[in-house]
């Protein structure tokens, strides 16, 4: 600006030059594609020049008036709202029009009068220090017309489309793992969610109309270098904005230490809607309100970038720290899907977490979220492992009543049917953790080659947990006196964890042959249950000379006495077993009567002589119906029933 | 015996009693050379820290530099102990006694420092808000010649960070923030230049009712020095980090706005003055508790130096521009009074620019810091844990 102070003309012949460069400086000033910085450089040129030209005028005595006349019309302007009530901006397009034109003229003659030698003329350094009064005046108001429009058009938005979230899983798998013995598990859908559902959706936060108001004031603003008091404006009540719809998708704010103390039940929960929130809030508010932004500010450089950061970053940490409180507390097994859920969400969110946070001063935020996925990573890792531990170390004192399927089977197995909802994670997460699997694995697709699935890591894993299941499970059977009971135990279990498989995306990862074994097995165990059973109650029917025709009857007394006395046994004793499976059930009774029934029939066919006798007690068919009785899980007797 | 030749230096001259030492063998030679200059290079650093000359304003007490320094000695300090507890030949001791008592209690309170570490970022949200005001202070009244706009401009500046200044250190004004939101109405305040009110906003709560004084107090819970012979062992160490990180904290809670700070200068340390790594904490302790004393008799937002120094000379300038516009002028020497306070306040928002996030990433990182101590040390006690039999 020294340079046109000493660069006065002040004859005649320079008003041509000038003038010819005002000229051409409006003429640059009317090309399209400019750099805003360019633009502006013109326009401080272009008041330049017009000041030199009343300037010079000035010599002449005109200038300075002119210059006075055109303030005056412009602080009348700006003064009649100083006593109005109304907003401006509320009262009509053509008053803000009017208004910003005023503000415009008041800031080019204080552009124009500062560009000039103000120590000379004492005069014209009045008419600037009006004209820098009025522009305050107007400035204070414009940042005041901001707010107001910032808050009465901001524009709160429903997460409608986002509540369609898991909430029945949330009812299953709230269940801590402490609680196995009780019946915590129904069946239940897998989760109805995927990672992209909500995918990239811009809202408006500020109403559209009003974008065009807010960046004629933002031009306004800067122009006349009260830069920073927009963006003060713009920050406190973006800022406050996102912090109320922050408390309106019902996330508080925890203490690391609260978070560590919180039961399971509320704590999954808060997961639960952290995971939520998080999307919302980076995918569809922030992606918004850089928008706003971007919109609003664009072209002046970093400062859009700035405004956002500062809007958004007390927000982002609040949700960051949760996640961190989250990552550190204790591994429990019952946290794993959650945790999961966090890691998934936090991992899709990455990209759009680098694109809002691309420029330098939010790096820092960048790093932050890079850090809090590798710590959930490592988190779930460790309740992965703590897991695997409490199956192993779940220990009973007595056996299980009935000998039908253990909670612990039950929790394990449903618990596990989720895990190829997460199979991509899981196996990224796995890796490492048994560097021999991890060899076998080129990029997982899942779904695409059922072969490949059985020999990804988490396929790996998941056998290793269900055979820490089933060692368990042996251990348990331990604990029956009976041997029988033992078999009934295992067949049933091994039975429940093979239709868990089956019936399950599991299956692709077990993969047939592991099917085939436990199938074998628990057919085995139903053998040696009816081995264990019914051959010392079939043995009293077996014939022990299959030469001679009969045997005499008091040895068929005898045979049917024992008999009758060891089936009422079973009887008793079975009735209170349980086969929760009735198929099942239904299977072991028809394989037990082609046994059981068959012997007896054969044998009182072979003594008709006797049969008439009292001594038997039972007839083929009473055999025949008793035995639909066992593993029903209540004990009767046959003693006290009926008599023959 | 070897452990006598340490006896004069060890851990600030604690006498052990020789018939109290077990097992000397050569690891815990080590072991006691590595205490030694644990110890050595904790009272080195506190010493540094105390030493740093008030009148260099770069280095000054509780200037954002100072503060940078200590976080960076705390990280050391952080580091070297672990060094000494971990690396240590017998991973099995941290789960006998004394450790097995002493280091769930340092787990519990690194836990509440990093809820500090929280507060603190927060805090210095609110720091970075009074440079944006202080700075448009700047801009204000750079403008040459200076008017009547200007001063206005500068003033409705001023009051702003002056207010918010004040608001975020009254301590009552949590229960406010909700409460408030944007009137819609504003029209017909007589005043010129409305200041829009300042709230601390719900983002820069850790928790409802969450109080940074109290948190430091409850860390203070259960610290006492060593006693006979657990002074010979890495009960030591623990008790001068749990003491490092309460001061750490306590330092940085006095100096940057935080959630409740009342009580702060009634924390007490229980340092004894008789050892040696303590005496520069201790001292240092005393200076800023003075300095919290003053700041609470006269209403300060913290006593963080550059905060200070933008409060002393925004009164000073706001003076300034409340003669100016009672005057309507002023003379060449008060102009160039405030011109010389403008530039004062220019620089101390460039030092703000140039620290302030430097700080608040540093802070994130002491705060990884202790959150993967913790895991390291949680991970060791429970591999211990298992070796010895199980209780099923």
């Amino acid at each position: 600006m020294d340079g046109c102070q000493s660069g006065v003309p002040t004859y005649e012949g320079d008003l041509h030059v000038v003038a010819a460069a005002h000229h051409i400086v409006k003429a640059l000033g009317a090309t399209k594609n400019l750099s805003d910085d360019l633009r502006k450089i013109l326009i401080d040129l272009d008041s330049h020049l017009s000041m030199i030209t009343s300037n010079i005028d000035s010599k002449g005595g005109r200038g300075l008036v002119d210059v006075e006349e055109r303030l005056d019309q412009a602080e009348r302007k700006i003064m009649r709202w100083e006593t109005d009530p109304m907003m401006i901006w509320d009262s009509g397009p053509k008053e803000a029009s009017d208004y910003l034109e005023a503000v415009d003229e008041t800031g080019k003659l204080v552009d124009g009068l500062r560009g000039l030698s103000v120590h000379e003329n004492r005069k014209q350094k009045e008419i600037l220090h009006r004209a820098m009064n009025i522009l305050q005046m107007a400035m204070s108001r414009l940042e005041e017309e901001l707010i107001h429009i910032l808050v009465r058009h901001g524009q709160q938005f429903e997460p409608k489309h986002m509540y369609s979230r898991s909430i029945r899983k949330d009812i299953v798998y709230d269940e801590s793992f402490i609680s196995v013995e009780d019946e915590p598990i129904k069946e239940t859908s897998s989760r109805n969610y995927s990672n992209d559902e909500s995918g990239e959706c811009i809202v408006d936060l500020v109403h559209a109309d009003v974008i065009p108001d807010i960046k004629s004031i933002a031009k306004v603003m800067f122009t006349s270098n009260y830069g920073p008091e927009f963006c003060e404006a713009l920050i406190s009540v973006q800022k406050e904005a996102l912090e109320q719809y922050f408390s309106f998708l019902g996330t508080e704010n925890l203490s690391i230490e609260d978070v560590l103390k919180m039961e399971w039940t509320c704590l999954s929960s808060k997961m639960n809607k952290w995971t939520w929130s998080m999307k919302i809030i980076v995918r569809v508010y922030l992606a918004s309100e850089k928008q706003l932004c971007d919109q609003v500010l664009g072209g002046l450089g970093s400062v859009s970038s700035y405004c956002f950061l500062e809007i958004s970053k007390a927000t982002i940490l609040c949700l960051l720290n949760f996640g961190e409180a989250v990552a550190m507390g204790p591994h429990r097994p019952e946290k794993l899907l959650r945790l999961l859920d966090m890691y998934e969400t936090l991992a899709c969110l990455l990209r759009d977490i680098d694109t809002l946070f691309s420029e330098e001063a939010g790096s820092f935020i960048q790093l932050q979220f890079h850090e809090l996925l590798e710590r959930l990573g490592e988190s779930a890792i460790a309740a992965f492992e703590a897991f695997r531990v409490a199956i192993s170390s779940n220990g009973s004192l007595y056996p299980f009543a009935g000998g039908g399927v253990h909670p612990l089977n039950k929790y394990v197995m449903n618990y596990i049917r989720m895990f190829p909802e997460y199979c991509n994670t899981l196996n990224l997460l796995l890796k490492n953790q048994h560097p021999g699997v991890a060899d076998q694995v080129t990029e997982p697709d899942y779904g695409l080659d059922a072969s490949l699935l059985t020999s990804c890591p988490m396929a790996y894993h998941l056998r290793s947990i269900t055979s820490c299941l089933e060692s368990n499970l042996h251990k348990k059977s331990q604990l029956y006196k009976d041997e029988a009971l033992q078999h009934i135990f295992l067949m049933n279990n091994i039975h429940y964890l093979v239709q868990k498989v089956k019936g399950s995306e599991l299956r692709l990862f077990f993969g047939d042959e592991w099917i085939r074994k436990h199938n074998a097995m628990f057919q085995q165990h139903a053998m040696n249950y009816e081995r264990a059973t019914w051959s010392s109650v079939v043995s009293f029917l077996k014939d022990d000379n299959p030469g001679s025709s009969s045997m005499s009857k008091s040895t068929f007394k005898e045979r049917c006495k024992g008999f009758s006395v060891a089936f009422e046994e079973v009887y008793k004793t079975q009735t209170s077993w349980s086969i929760p499976d009735p198929e099942l059930r239904e299977d072991l009774r028809i394989s037990t009567s082609l046994k059981v029934v068959l012997a007896y029939r054969t044998f009182l066919g072979r003594n008709l002589a006797y049969t008439d006798d009292k001594c038997v007690k039972h007839t083929v068919e009473h055999v025949e119906n008793s035995l639909l009785d066992l593993f029903e899980g209540s004990s009767r007797s046959l003693r006290n029933s009926r008599r023959w | 015996m070897p452990a006598t030749d340490y006896q004069a230096s060890f851990l600030g001259r604690i006498s052990i009693r020789r018939n109290q030492v077990i097992a000397m063998d050569g690891n815990h030679e080590q072991e006691l050379q590595d205490l030694e200059l644990f110890s050595k290079h904790v009272s080195e650093r506190f010493a540094e820290l105390l030493s740093s000359p008030d009148d260099i304003p770069f280095d000054a007490l509780l200037s954002i530099s100072w503060l940078r320094k200590l976080l960076d000695f705390f990280l050391c300090c952080e580091a070297e102990f672990k060094g000494v507890l971990m690396m240590g030949n017998d991973p099995s001791q941290i789960s006998k006694p004394p450790l097995d008592r002493l280091i769930p209690e340092f787990l519990d309170r690194s836990v509440k420092a990093l809820d500090v570490c929280n507060a603190v970022t927060n805090g210095l949200e609110s720091v970075r808000h009074y440079q944006q005001l202080a700075e448009i202070v700047v801009s204000a009244l750079e403008q040459k010649p200076i008017g009547d706009g200007q001063s206005r401009r500068a003033k409705k500046a001023l009051t702003s960070l002056m207010s918010a200044m004040n608001v975020d250190d009254k301590e009552c004004s949590a229960a406010k923030a909700t409460e408030r939101s944007w009137s819609f109405s504003r029209r017909g305040v007589s005043s010129k230049d409305r200041v829009p009110e300042h709230f601390r906003s719900v983002s820069n709560q850790v928790a409802k009712n969450w109080s940074a004084a109290k948190q430091i107090q409850a860390m203070t819970n259960n610290l006492v020095p060593p006693r006979g012979a657990e002074g010979s062992g890495l009960a030591s160490p623990v008790y001068t980090m749990s003491v490092i990180m309460v001061f750490v904290m306590w330092a940085l809670v006095a100096a940057i706005p935080c959630q409740e700070r009342n009580g702060l200068s009634a924390i007490h340390f229980p340092a004894p003055k008789q050892l040696n790594w303590a005496q520069s904490i201790i001292g240092l302790h005393e200076k800023i508790g003075e300095e919290w004393k003053k700041k609470e008799k006269k209403g300060t937002a913290g006593l963080l130096d550059e905060m200070q120094k933008m409060e002393k000379l925004g009164n000073i300038l706001m003076d300034f521009t409340d003669s100016f516009q009672f005057h309507g002028d002023i003379t060449d020497q008060k102009a160039e009074e405030a011109a010389a306070r403008s530039a004062e306040l220019a620089e101390t928002c460039r030092r703000m620019e140039e620290g302030l996030l430097p700080l608040q990433i540093q802070i994130r990182e002491v705060f990884h810091r202790i959150v993967k101590t913790r895991t390291e040390l949680l991970n060791a006690l429970d591999r211990v844990g298992k070796s010895s039999p199980p209780l099923l």
